[in-house]
């Protein structure tokens, strides 16, 4: 329950900081070229406003876009890998391996979390929370600003120590249903499911793919790969018995019908 | 020293197949762990500092437009247009397939959009009309392969935040090599199929070719807002990228109606992802440089290649030895990424123009999209016309072999690629 709203939150973030960081730039840069067009009133209008900031805002939007959409994306496997040498290992080898990669994941985002979580409470967490509650403290460091926007940076650093430990969050999350289920979050599944009759749709998403850059559960078979050439190299001396079996299904269930 | 642990160590760690950024990420920790006194509290700060810079954020923005405009209906309206213009020659439809490739791909920005959404759409229309399906499957996953080149393109941009050069130039200068190479993945194709005597179109009056032309020339567009933009200097490429970005938006929506506004929030939920992990891998790469850096590694590479008298020509063919071996291993931007900042300070030391040696890396880049083991296209190829990896290998070789005469080209004429942007004064 609080893990799927924690899911539909991290994607509306994602969705909303990439959308919006996107017409935030086009205005500025809209409003850059009209205000030099003499338009009464409108010109006016226009020269009163400052989109200087608009730069920063974007940089800042699309890192914290990129910390969140990184967790995001450990929950739709969609991280890169070198793994040509462990999906040729067996089963039993490979998942070893792969819990191993998934822990160290989680242990280099925990790290980063501390580290950043640290830097960002002596750089003006601390200060701000405690005059929030009007807690004296001894020489606290109030922390610097941004240039444009002048907010206090520790509140856009943050972004570091939140989402890293979501990130982590995530790792764990992926481990425990691997150890679970033996099934790897990928992309898309459908198309590997429905291999003999459909292609890939059109936007599927190619850092989805079940190639050698991700690594290979032990649930499903993975397109185009070594195994699969000789499954259908097996299969086409085996041919006759699958079809046998699907025509038995229509059988059944013309029988089911005649009875109907 | 401190070198070669660092290297074994990344190495040994991305063998077991963790994602890229983290391997990168935690040898730097271990590197700043054990070896050095730099203070730990700067990593963190690193982490938000490395991609806070206004030419990164050109990348999320690209993959969004291309986004908005991988739909099959775009990829239709290109394949017509194609169609009508070459489809009469010698191998039509397989013609049309590297000239569709090269639309797409630039609009695109992806290699394997490209090849998914181009290849199911023509590869059975290829098979019905008569074309063996080993063909099309090598037409189509080598001429996907176009989209790096071809801007605009994330791969460069990658290249340019790497080693500070500039995203226009090296625009500018992939435009020639990029149809020069669909030029020769064309030939291949016309010379394969007057041997074998593959099926021709029906030659398209020039009403049709204009109808053609109409719809897709929206779509087209896109490359010219961007470089136009950049070149008009209207733009700055991160601009032109969030412009580029809005214009596919307006074009998919409102001109073409492939997407209702329904399926916006998807696109850039998908785009998301996307950008993040590779911006991900970006923030790694930069702490790992600046190890690197620290270390003075290309110093010393640079200093050594040099000291033993290395030219120009053993470097650049010691540099696509390398980057063609580690295509066996990794995609594109990571290679891009963890390479250049060790190789660029040698090549700018043996005097080899930076744009230059960007183009060669691209261009390397494509070959190894199209070899097993981690060839993108080759996946996606496979999973539309069915065939395993090994067959597809054997499909793909003559144009395969076509690219790798294409690279020694690049590689070693540099006037290919520096003669566009030095005659539009870029450089």
């Amino acid at each position: 329950m609080i893990n799927k709203a924690l899911n539909h939150l991290e994607e509306l973030l994602v969705t909303f900081l990439m959308g919006a960081a996107t017409l935030i730039i086009f205005v500025s840069v809209a409003h850059r070229y009209l205000a030099g067009v003499n338009i009464p009133g409108l010109q006016d209008w226009l020269l009163t406003l400052n989109f200087g900031w608009a730069q920063e805002l974007c940089i800042i939007m699309f890192v914290w876009m990129a910390k969140f959409g990184a967790a995001y994306g450990v929950r739709t496997g969609i991280h890169v890998g070198v793994d040509v040498l462990i999906n040729r290992l067996g089963d039993g080898m490979r998942s070893k391996f792969i819990v191993f990669g998934l822990l160290a994941g989680a242990l280099f985002t925990g790290i980063v979390a501390t580290l950043g979580a640290h830097f960002v409470w002596e750089n003006g967490a601390h200060y701000a929370i405690f005059s929030w509650f009007g807690i004296q403290g001894e020489d606290l460091y109030e922390g610097p600003t941004t240039p444009d926007l002048e907010w206090p940076t520790w509140i856009v650093y943050s972004a570091i120590p939140l989402g890293s430990s979501l990130m982590c969050f995530r790792f764990l999350q992926v481990t425990w249903s691997f150890l679970k289920t033996g099934e790897l979050p990928h992309h898309d599944h459908g198309h590997v499911d429905g291999l003999e009759d459909e292609v890939p749709p059109v936007d599927v998403d190619p850092y989805g793919m079940d190639d050698n850059l991700h690594m290979h559960d032990l649930r499903h078979t993975m397109v185009g790969d070594r195994r699969s050439g000789e499954e259908r190299r097996n299969d086409a001396g085996s041919n006759k018995p699958e079809s046998d079996r699907r025509q038995g299904e229509r059988r059944t269930h013309d029988d089911k019908g005649e009875q109907q | 020293m401190n070198a070669l642990v660092i290297f074994s160590l990344l190495a040994v760690l991305m063998l077991t197949g963790m994602p890229i950024s983290i391997s990168l990420g935690l040898t730097v920790l271990t590197f700043l762990f054990t070896m050095t006194q730099v203070p730990l509290e700067s990593v963190a700060l690193k982490l938000f500092t490395g991609i806070e810079k206004f030419e990164i954020m050109a990348i999320p923005f690209f993959i969004l437009a291309g986004n908005f405009l991988t739909h099959g209906g775009v990829a239709k309206r290109m394949i017509n247009f194609a169609t009508s213009m070459v489809g009469h020659w010698y191998g039509g439809l397989g013609l049309a397939g590297v000239l569709a490739c090269a639309l797409f791909a630039a609009v695109s920005g992806s290699s394997p959009a490209t090849v998914v959404a181009i290849g199911s759409i023509l590869l059975p229309a290829m098979v019905k009309a008569g074309f063996p399906n080993k063909f099309g499957a090598g037409v189509i996953s080598t001429s996907g392969a176009l989209g790096i080149l071809i801007p605009p393109s994330i791969v460069m941009v990658m290249y340019s935040v790497a080693t500070n050069t500039s995203v226009g130039a090296l625009f500018m200068a992939g435009v020639i090599p990029g149809l020069a190479l669909a030029a020769t993945l064309g030939g291949v194709t016309w010379y394969r199929a007057r041997k074998f005597n593959y099926p021709r179109q029906p030659k398209a009056t020039w009403g049709e070719r204009w109808k053609a032309f109409r719809a897709s020339v929206w779509g087209l567009l896109l490359i010219v807002v961007v470089m136009g933009g950049i070149y008009t200097g209207i733009f700055t490429p991160t601009e032109a990228a969030a412009m580029s970005a809005v214009y596919a938006f307006i074009c998919a929506v409102f001109i073409y109606r492939d997407l209702g506004l329904k399926d916006v929030p998807k696109v850039l939920l998908n785009s998301a992802n996307m950008s993040a992990m590779l911006l991900y891998i970006i923030t790694n790469a930069v702490l790992f440089s600046f190890i690197m850096t620290n270390e003075n590694i290309p110093q010393a590479l640079a200093d050594w290649m040099l000291g033993n008298g290395l030219g120009v020509i053993t470097f650049l063919l010691a540099v696509n030895v390398i980057l063609l071996l580690a295509g066996n291993f990794m995609e594109p931007s990571s290679i891009v990424l963890i390479f250049a900042p060790i190789l660029f300070p040698v090549a700018v030391a043996l005097g080899i123009h930076p744009v230059h040696f960007g183009i060669l890396m691209v261009v390397n880049m494509e070959v190894g999209m199209c070899h097993p083991p981690v060839g993108l296209n080759l996946y996606v190829a496979s999973g539309i016309t069915k065939m395993g990896i090994t067959e597809l290998t054997v499909a793909v070789w003559p144009w395969l072999l076509s690219m790798l005469g294409f690279l020694m080209v690049v590689t070693y004429w540099p006037g290919l690629s520096l003669w566009l942007p030095r005659q539009l004064g870029m450089l």
